[in-house]
């Protein structure tokens, strides 16, 4: 039959071509008038780490264009650093990546501190400032395990991620009283001394940890069907990569060599890594490409390893003393300006400050690193299939409250 | 290089755009004068930024591949200036660049840096919604924080905050 006999009308046509089956049936081509959906990975959704929405357009199981939505957990933390005093600000710094506390608020008392010309840091400060991050930055990477874990399907690796992490938290509970937003760091040294047995624990879990490590390193990590899932999958080009701005582990994996700690340290960071205390991972498309996904998560893995090593170093170097400064209730900083960068888990993470020598902020302005990292989503997930984009934005690891801010 | 072999790297070139430099300096209080701390800025023609860029990416000695951040200030709700600040950084030098331009409020213009970096396309668009400064020639001029309906520019000084928003009480 042609279509002028059927009479057919409306968007699905009769073709002109038919075959006869074995069966004896005919089957018609049917020529199905077809368009993109769009898919809404809306705000509320397991695996986008957060309230992001996601509006991605496919065509079947193809993704032809995404656009991230974001502003749901924005927070005016930036408006709100010019409007409380410069020791009132810190609990706002915990708050922006709550998975890696420490270091945001290392990173807002380092910029401060520099304003500050001439304040003194207490040695035992630094060293505890250096553990307490060097923890955080493990804890962070074992929710990037674990949570990448669950995105692709493996329900597993996720309750031993959270339980090590347990046990981390609960040495922060010790030090200074929370488990997620500790406000410990801060301007001038660290809020309170560690308590007797302290040291001791840190380095006890450290023991047990490197063990642990290698299990999920082999659980996961070379698991067949992880590695199906990631190699290849989201390849972040090293040109590309700095085009973007990215940093930190997403930039080490697509094999660039660049850690701030190591190349433009600040505290002891530069002294550790002369004493041979820790190496930098990076990338190396071992099972695929440069930059995919599976070298994003090793280089993750593979730091975590490393940062055991700084806290050994503290632990062996750290002597009794002050832990904080003398600074005022009420702190006038200097007038000046200044942007400090520190490596946090998930990449650079930067703060301007500008202050007129009042008691407030003119201007704190706060580079997240998540921000920076998840524009690269918009190049790397066109052209992926569905199933892989979720393991796309996993391996960005990025948490909203930074994105946002 | 440090700021003073950047800078002066920089003049020798010819760079466009390149006005002078910020530099800290320490307290006198003969002349009344705070001082000022914190890092040395270079001060640039916020017309000519991307030739600018274009040259402190591409030039071997500075070859600054990653644009670290570009976001704006209102130092003052007198002031008839936004700040426009950049940082830069290389990764093969290890070294850091911090850029700031003038821009007039009453005409808050400027090119677009993402022809040089990609990374300014998300950082600019935050810019221009919380400042109100457009960036000429962007891709995707549209609202990344704020919703698309929101009236005014939340980080300026004088910024009034809304009485209402879809009949929610911002009281």
């Amino acid at each position: 039959m042609t279509i002028e006999e059927t009479g057919q009308k409306g968007s699905i046509q009769l073709g002109t071509e038919s075959r006869i089956l074995p069966s004896g049936e005919r089957e018609f081509m049917l020529d199905v008038a077809t368009s993109d959906i769009e898919l809404n990975m809306g705000p509320q959704h397991p695996a986008t780490h957060g309230v992001m929405r996601l509006l991605i357009r496919t065509d079947g199981e193809l993704v032809t264009g995404v656009q991230p939505h974001l502003g749901f957990l924005h927070r005016c933390a930036e408006k709100i650093g010019e409007n409380v005093e410069w020791l009132q600000y810190l609990p706002y710094t915990d708050r922006y990546d709550y998975l890696a506390a420490m270091n945001n608020n290392l990173g807002y008392s380092l910029a401060v501190e520099k304003l500050m010309t001439g304040l003194e840091i207490p040695q035992r400060a630094t060293h505890l400032r250096t553990i307490c991050a060097e923890l955080n930055r493990i804890a962070s990477h074992l929710i990037a395990f674990g949570t990448y874990g669950l995105d692709i399907g493996a329900f597993t690796p996720f309750f031993y991620a959270f339980r090590e992490r347990e046990w981390i938290q609960a040495l922060f509970e010790k030090i200074c009283g929370a488990r997620l937003t500790y406000s410990y760091i801060r301007i001038g040294g660290v809020f309170n001394d560690s308590p007797p047995g302290w040291l001791q624990e840190v380095e006890r879990f450290c023991d047990v940890f490197e063990a642990k490590w290698q299990e999920y390193y082999d659980l996961l990590i070379l698991n067949h069907i992880f590695v199906k899932r990631t190699a290849n999958v989201g390849v972040i080009p090293p040109a590309m990569a700095r085009d973007f701005a990215l940093t930190g582990p997403m930039l080490r994996a697509s094999g660039i060599d660049f850690d701030l700690r190591r190349d433009m340290p600040y505290m002891d960071y530069g002294e550790i890594y002369e004493a041979g205390a820790f190496q930098i991972p990076l990338g190396s498309g071992e099972k695929g490409t440069v930059g995919d996904c599976w070298d994003r998560i090793y280089v993750r893995m593979k730091e975590m390893i490393e940062s055991l090593g700084i806290v050994r170093w503290c632990l062996g170097s750290i002597e009794d003393g002050p832990v904080i400064g003398d600074i005022p209730k009420v702190l006038r900083v200097p007038n000046g300006e200044c942007y400090v960068g520190i490596e946090n888990p998930r990449g650079e993470l930067g703060h301007y400050l500008h202050s007129d020598g009042g008691k407030i902020a003119i201007r704190c302005r706060v580079r997240g690193p998540s921000f920076v990292n998840l524009a690269v989503l918009e190049d790397i997930m066109p052209g992926t299939l569905l199933g892989d984009s979720i393991a796309i934005v996993g391996s960005i690891d990025i948490v909203i409250g930074e994105t946002d801010r | 290089m440090d700021f003073a072999a950047i800078h002066d790297h920089l003049k020798a070139i010819g760079a466009p755009g390149l006005l002078g430099a910020d530099e800290p300096r320490p307290a006198d209080k003969k002349a009344k004068d705070p001082g000022r701390s914190g890092d040395p800025y270079l001060l640039i023609d916020c017309a000519r930024i991307v030739d600018f860029l274009l040259v402190c990416r591409d030039d071997p000695k500075l070859s600054f591949e990653i644009l670290a951040d570009i976001t704006a200030s209102d130092p003052a709700a007198d002031d008839e200036h936004f700040w426009v600040l950049l940082n830069l950084l290389s990764i093969e030098h290890k070294h850091r660049l911090a850029l700031k331009g003038l821009l007039p409020k009453a005409n808050p213009v400027l090119p677009s840096a993402t022809k040089v970096y990609r990374a300014a396309q998300w950082n600019e668009r935050e810019c221009a919604e919380m400042y109100g400064i457009t960036f000429e020639g962007h891709p995707d001029p549209r609202n990344i924080l704020l919703p698309d309906d929101w009236v005014g520019y939340p980080l300026r000084k004088d910024y009034e905050f809304p009485k209402e928003y879809h009949g929610i009480s911002c009281e």
